[in-house]
């Protein structure tokens, strides 16, 4: 139902978002592990109020990972592409996990006619975001890629004009047009068929 | 990609700056026409835009919920009850001994090393609740940089690690000694014997600085004085400490986990307390060094910490991001006369003198080191203690006042809707539109605004990157100054080479880099090159307060020539005629003559020539009289005034007032050759205009074998007294030109 990705083939899905080709499974496989260590290290240090930014953990995935010594990425540019994809894939399985455990909780929620988005659990409003993403990806690759380095990488606009090769001012746009677009697209997907 | 999406956004991009619905609908009914569907789409997104902001902050923020369950099991456990319990135990190879104090986000202890070397360290066990894990990553990360600072000065960090407990613990070199606002009160320093101590401290900061670590948390306590040998040394202790122990969550931060600041309210810059301050660097330890003069001058820190804890975070970040701090001399007045007397007796000094001390030049310097914008405040660490050495010397410091224009624009920046709205009722009342009813001007007032901040926040957009580069740039300059102090000129050269002129912001410290490089690039006869670097001095003095000044007239002696004698003829012809129109009114009769001097190298046409006559006046009036006391005590002056003349009216054709001017000009009792030779040529250009060919040969001949002499020797740069190298350029621009008129002669004599 909600998997679309092979988990085997991180690589087959980083080419299909990214379009470059030269990132190794193994290295995606390094970052995984790594923004997964940071990640549980400072949930060890979670308390009220604090949240977990994803531009610390992957700012810190390219410290230890990429650090002094040079790494195996073309550039940053194209490391941070890279961990935008892990981070995605850290955060959705660990939402599907808890999601999976609360089956009951969620039937609730499923059954309102326009999902009144604020009454949504945090995991399961990060798979909302997820399938729509999805559905925004067939319609305009671009677009999703400006999703995944913004939302779930964290990145900046600098950065990810960087990465896609336009002006700030593009990535802002799209940023922009794609939140409105996706929390759209929510909405109509929970309207009841006409 | 799909074209029914790309449609879609452009639309949505065209709408969302609409000021309201209305507007958006209007908008939409004509893009759309005959396609209800596209203009249905479009309108539910945009009525999905602010939603969708505040959706995506939040889900943002739902990311540590998400991630929770890779927590991993054991969590971090409670910090034990430190201080005297701890006195006996070890920490690591260390074995602690007693405490020496306690602050706010740590306990430090006397340690003892037993291996490999058995000596006394400093041992600071950090609080806070950390996550000592990254801490140490974060420490480990900056350890090169720490290790390769050497300093009299610094302490050094030696060793990091966690605590049983698992709390970050660090080792630092042990400094017996008092912290410096301290040091200085009990032992009643004078305000030179400060500023000494202070230059030290920021020799240190600057050392740092030059091996890539900020210090982050500079303030007293940190600043330690030790005596060897009873003289007063000061130790900036704690390096890379604060940056290990900052930032752990949301980037560079100055909050810890709960939105605890970490540091000291009172030292920390505004750009530090900002909740997201990515990004520190130099200027902010520069910030709060002025932050510690300021202490060490008048006892007080420019924000009281104690009302400032007060103000709670919001209110603190307000103030240190806005409020103006009083100037040190303007401080000592709010004290109430005992308080005053105290502070005037520890530093041996009488009440009034005191304040009269600080008033002016020391004022200047700390408020420049406390600007809220970093471009304002010194480049460097050493930048600022050049300026306090300045004025230990007695010499013109570079800080000056802030000129009334920039207090005005802060004022208008300050009240941005009184003024905006303050000008259009003016502007309505000269129209005489007499439409004077509150609601229009409400209304008006609300739309300009409007459309004010808008166009305020897509510049801002764009230009974000431009700064960037803006900042690159400025870092480059930084790190040639640092290299042009230890001497590495070609370093320096090719560090700024690559970087477009346009990206360098006007700072004094830009510009001496600019000229050491023109000058040293002069000096190995690279015309080129030192035309490059001088262009950019033309250009930031352009905007700089100096424009004004003679410094700027100065700097056009080398940069004119130098656009000629690289062959930019045509910017040559730009340059002089863009300089012209900014620095004709000077009131200055020295900046006249380099103006007019510089401006006529080459014949000059009617807009240049109409220009003159009142540099001409100025420049007349000086030599009427010529008061050498006035002038430096230079006869020199007046040489080149009476040249500049002679010039003007061989440019003008008159060819016989150009000789009378010449020929006072040779009359003065001092002379520099380079002034002398000019004015072989320009009379051998006269005189083969006049027809008298013969002593034109002699006159020339004179001129070119001194040229020739000077280029063929090693170069220097020279000064008002000996005569500059831009003086021996430009006789070689004439010698060039008088050739030519040689040549024209023969050619007739055929």
């Amino acid at each position: 139902m909600l998997s679309r990705e092979n988990k085997g083939d991180i690589t087959q899905v980083l080419q299909a978002v990214n379009g470059h080709e030269t990132v190794s499974q193994e290295s995606l496989a390094q970052i995984y592990e790594e923004l997964r260590r940071i990640a549980a290290s400072r949930m060890a240090m979670e308390s009220a109020g604090q949240t977990l930014q994803a531009t610390a953990l992957v700012h810190e995935a390219w410290l230890r990972l990429f650090g002094a010594n040079g790494g195996r990425w073309q550039n940053r540019a194209h490391f941070f592409a890279s961990a935008a994809l892990a981070m995605r894939r850290i955060l959705i399985e660990s939402a599907r996990r808890k999601m999976s455990l609360k089956r009951g909780e969620r039937a609730e929620h499923v059954s309102i006619e326009d999902v009144d988005i604020a009454q949504t659990l945090p995991d399961e409003r990060l798979l909302m975001i997820d399938e729509a993403l999805e559905r925004l990806q067939k319609k305009d690759t671009e677009l999703a890629r400006v999703v995944i380095l913004k939302f779930f990488g964290g990145l900046t606009n600098v950065e990810v004009a960087e990465i896609l090769g336009v002006t700030e001012r593009t990535v802002q746009n799209k940023w922009v047009f794609a939140k409105a677009w996706l929390l759209e697209n929510i909405r109509e997907v929970a309207r009841p068929a006409m | 990609m799909d074209a029914e999406t790309i449609r879609e956004q452009e639309l949505f991009d065209a709408a969302l700056p609409l000021a309201n619905a209305e507007e958006r609908h209007a908008f939409l009914d004509r893009a759309c026409d005959g396609d209800p569907d596209l203009r249905s789409r479009v309108a539910k997104l945009l009525a999905a835009h602010t939603h969708s902001e505040v959706f995506f902050q939040r889900c943002i923020s739902d990311f540590a919920t998400v991630a929770h369950e890779l927590r991993p099991g054991a969590g971090a456990d409670s910090f034990p009850n430190l201080s005297e319990e701890m006195i006996g135990t070890s920490v690591g190879r260390y074995k602690l001994l007693k405490t020496l104090g306690e602050g706010g986000c740590g306990v430090v202890y006397l340690a003892e090393q037993a291996e490999p070397v058995r000596r006394r360290v400093a041992l600071k066990i950090i609080k806070l609740g950390m996550d000592t894990q990254s801490v140490i990553a974060r420490f480990d990360a900056e350890r090169q940089a720490l290790a390769l600072m050497d300093h009299p000065n610094i302490a050094k960090v030696l060793d990091a690690g966690a605590t049983e407990a698992g709390r970050p613990y660090f080792v630092m070199e042990l400094v017996d000694g008092i912290r410096i606002t301290r040091y200085c009160d009990e032992n009643h320093l004078t305000l030179a014997g400060r500023l000494n101590l202070f230059v030290q401290v920021c020799q240190a900061i600057q050392h740092a600085h030059q091996k890539g670590v900020l210090h982050r948390d500079i303030k007293p306590s940190n600043i330690l004085i030790a005596l060897h040998d009873g003289l007063p040394v000061p130790k900036v202790i704690d390096f890379g400490i604060a940056k290990a122990i900052e930032g752990r969550l949301t980037g560079e931060t100055t909050y810890s986990y709960d939105g605890q600041l970490i540091g000291t309210p009172a030292y920390m810059s505004p750009e530090q307390a900002e909740l997201n301050s990515v990004d520190i660097d130099t200027r902010s330890d520069i910030y709060s060094l002025g932050v510690l003069l300021y202490e060490l001058l008048t006892s007080r820190t420019p924000f009281d910490q104690k009302n400032l804890l007060r103000l709670g975070l919001d209110e603190m970040r307000r103030t240190l991001r806005e409020d103006e701090p009083r100037r040190p001399s303007g401080l000592l007045a709010t004290l109430t006369h005992p308080e005053l007397t105290i502070a005037a007796a520890q530093r041996r000094i009488e009440p009034f003198r005191l304040v009269k001390a600080l008033t002016g030049e020391l004022d200047w310097i700390v408020m420049k080191t406390l600007e809220k914008d970093r471009r304002r405040r010194y480049e460097t660490a050493n930048a600022l203690a050049m300026d306090i050495r300045r004025f230990l010397n007695s010499e013109p410091v570079l800080a000056c006042p802030p000129s009334r224009i920039y207090r005005f624009q802060k004022l208008v920046s300050r009240n941005k809707v009184i003024f905006a709205s303050g000008a259009i009722v003016l502007l309505t009342l000269l129209v005489g539109l007499g439409i004077s009813t509150r609601f229009y001007f409400k209304e008006r007032d609300g739309r300009i605004e409007q459309t004010k901040l808008r166009q305020i926040a897509e510049t801002a957009r764009a230009s974000e990157f431009q700064l960037q580069k803006e900042v690159e740039a400025r870092e480059k300059i930084t790190q040639a100054s640092v290299l042009l102090s230890h001497g590495a000129m070609e370093q320096a050269d090719a560090l700024i080479d690559p970087i477009p002129a346009k990206l360098f912001s006007p700072s004094s410290e830009a510009t001496v880099v600019f000229r050491s490089l023109g000058d040293w690039n002069l000096l190995q006869a690279r015309w080129q090159k030192a035309a490059d670097r001088y262009a950019v001095v033309v250009q930031v003095n352009q905007v700089d307060r100096a424009e004004l000044s003679t410094v700027a007239t100065t700097d056009l002696l080398v940069a004119q020539p130098l656009l000629i004698e690289a062959g930019d003829i045509p910017g040559y012809e730009r340059s002089r005629k863009m300089v012209l129109a900014r620095l004709a009114g000077t009131p200055f009769a020295g900046a006249a003559e380099q103006l007019l001097k510089t401006s006529l190298l080459l014949p000059a046409d009617e807009s240049i020539m109409k220009m003159m006559p009142p540099l001409e006046n100025l420049i007349i009036s000086s030599v009427k009289n010529y008061d050498v006391s006035q002038n430096e005590n230079l006869w020199i002056l007046a040489t080149w005034r009476t040249f500049a003349l002679a010039l003007l009216e061989y440019r003008r054709g008159n060819f016989n007032a150009s000789m009378d001017w010449l020929e006072k000009c040779s009359a003065y009792p001092d002379q520099t050759p380079s002034c002398v030779a000019s004015a072989h040529i320009l009379r051998s250009m006269n005189e083969f205009q006049l027809g008298e060919t013969t002593p034109a040969q002699a006159e020339l001949a004179a001129g070119k074998s001194m040229v020739d002499g000077l280029f063929a020797a090693k170069l220097e740069l020279g000064d008002n007294k000996t005569g500059r190298l831009g003086g021996w350029i430009m006789a070689r621009i004439f010698l060039r030109e008088a050739k030519s008129l040689a040549d024209a002669s023969i050619d007739f004599g055929d």
